[in-house]
Formats: structure tokens, sequence, C-alpha cells
């Protein structure tokens, strides 16, 4: 495999940090942009033990300029962009009639507004190359809108209905966009959740178990692989059986 | 500045290119639409592609879709648009 450029945004939180170790392993020609934002830590320390095909990108997904100056800088220095994983996003959970506006408005601006920023940041170049992947992640909440999640199930919803209309305005310039829609996976995001409500979201769970963040991260690797050329506009599930 | 003669015959060699159109750049005439009724017949899609283009291979930037709807009407229009941009200094 030729060397592809990829970045991944939201890239210190677990599932990123999967996906980003899953393209360094994939091949040692590999280029991985971290994107991150507030914190980075754990995006450093990747960048410190993978120093001379990993680079951390400033980037806040909610602003389209932010996103200009990445991509230019990636463009730069490497002259392409192959892949985007538009990864970033947050919960900010609660029952609609309580919701502050602020918290519908964040939660949408990270989930939905920064794949919209991020997509039309990297079409351009993926345009001229006439070739690229971009690979949105959803979660399973968009289709099962859960009590309490109205802001993140309507966003990631959103996610998945742009990534659908999308793949039809590029498909024929040779750019692919797919969603993957995790369940629930061992990360940060589960790390508030008590004993009893952890039991009883395994026992939804046909598999029993929690996802591990590698086993989505391997689902966006493929997406990104060569032998995915036909597939876009595709959802593709990563949920242990639930739906 | 290149001569508009020169100019076109590179138009209509990326609107072949990028468009993968199944006809030759001669064929395209300079001042037919681009779109629309009695045009060649591209899309908003086809007009994205030579957005990107344009920038990428003339330096021209265009700014929003309300100029892209003037600039992408024929391969004339397109000419006028990189020589004004260039009288002005605008192209890289």
């Amino acid at each position: 495999m030729n060397q592809r450029v990829i970045l991944i945004t939201g890239a210190n939180g677990g599932l990123g940090q999967a996906i980003a170790q899953t393209f360094l392993d994939e091949a040692g020609e590999n280029l991985v942009c971290l994107g991150v934002h507030r914190q980075r830590e754990r995006a450093e320390v990747l960048v410190e033990k993978n120093s001379a095909r990993c680079r951390c990108i400033n980037l806040d997904v909610t602003i389209p300029e932010a996103w200009a100056s990445a991509v230019a800088r990636i463009l730069d220095e490497h002259k392409r962009l192959d892949v985007l994983v538009n990864n970033a996003g947050k919960h900010e959970d609660g029952l609609l009639g309580t919701l502050p506006a602020a918290s519908w408005q964040s939660v949408l601006a990270s989930n939905l507004d920064g794949v919209f920023h991020g997509c039309q940041a990297v079409l351009p170049a993926m345009i001229s190359q006439r070739n690229g992947r971009i690979i949105n992640i959803a979660s399973l909440s968009a289709l099962l809108a859960p009590a309490g999640q109205t802001n993140y199930a309507a966003a990631k919803a959103g996610v998945i209905a742009l990534t659908q209309s999308l793949a039809k305005e590029v498909a024929r310039i040779g750019i692919t966009v797919n969603a993957v829609c995790p369940g629930y996976v061992e990360t940060e995001a589960l790390a508030g959740m008590n004993e009893v409500d952890r039991k009883a979201a395994k026992a939804q769970i046909p598999m029993r178990r929690f996802g591990r963040p590698e086993e989505i991260a391997s689902a966006v690797r493929f997406l990104a692989c060569p032998e995915a050329s036909y597939i876009t506009g595709s959802i593709l599930k990563v949920d242990g059986g639930i739906l | 500045m290149e001569d508009a003669t020169a100019l076109k015959a590179r138009i209509k060699n990326m609107i072949v290119e990028n468009l993968m159109l199944q006809i030759t750049a001669s064929e395209i005439v300079d001042e037919r639409p681009l779109f629309g009724p009695d045009s060649l017949g591209l899309d908003s899609v086809d007009a994205l592609q030579l957005v990107v283009g344009l920038d990428k291979q003339f330096g021209l930037k265009i700014p929003d879709p309300a100029a892209a709807k003037e600039i992408l009407h024929s391969v004339n229009t397109m000419v006028a648009a990189i020589q004004r941009a260039g009288a002005a200094g605008g192209l890289r």
C-alpha cells in the first residue's frame, strides 16, 4: 500500500487513539495527523512514540477557519490528504424538558457542525486528487434515540443523513463517504457509568460485553482500505448485535 | 499574460480531463453555456470540480456561489475571469 495521509479528529480520546494506532499499525508509510483541541496529552504520547509519521494538529472542529488552517498545513507538508475520520464529539445528556439550549447547541456544534466543516474543508483536496475517504463516526444513539439524548441522537442522526447525501454528491469523483455507528464502547464515555448501569447495559447486548475501541477502529480502517472502494453511503454498525 | 486562445485551449482541456467527458476539447464551443438548457449538460457536481480546477490550475479563487454561476457560464466567461484576476494581480 502506498503512503496515505490520514487526519483523525478527537484524537486524544480513547476511540481516536485506537483509530490512530490502527492506521499506524496498518502500514509503515502511513502519516497520521491527530486533530486535537483542549486535551492533547495522550495524543502527544502517541506522537512521541511515532514521531516520524504522526503529529498533532490544533483543530477546534466547530470553527471553519481552524479546519482551513489544519488542512492547509497538512497539504503544505504532505501535498495530499487521503483519509478524514470525523471522530470528535461530545455528550451533554439530559431530558429535553430541562435541557439548556446551550447544551443543545454545543452538542450539535461538535457532533454535526464539525462534520460539515470537516467535509467541506477536505473536499477541494480530495477532488483534486480524484480520490479520498471520509469516515464519520456516528452512534447507535442515532438509530435507537434513547431518552435523555435528544441533542446527541439528533446530531448523530444528522451525521448519518449527511454521510448518505454527501456520498451521492461525490461518488463519481472517486471519494467515498461512510459512517460507523459504535454501540457501547469501553472509552471515557462509559467511564462514569456505575456498576449497576453497566450490568443493565451489558444485558441489552447480545454479545454480553462492551466493545473495545480497537474493534471500532478496525471498521474505520476497513472503510478506508482499497478493498472498500465500492462502498459509499454505508452505515456500519459495530455494536455487538444490539440492533 | 497568456493570450486568450491559449487560455481557452487550457480551460477546455481542464474541463474534459477533470470531468472525464466523452468529447474532445475542440468540440467545446467558446460561448456555449456549460449548464442549463441547450448547454454542454454539466451539473452542480461538475461545477464543484471546475471551481477546484480553476483554483488549482489557474489560481482563480471563486468566492461564492453567485460568482461561480457567472464565471462558470461558458469558456469565454472563465477566460474573462482569469484575465481580470490576472490584470488585478489576483492570480498566483
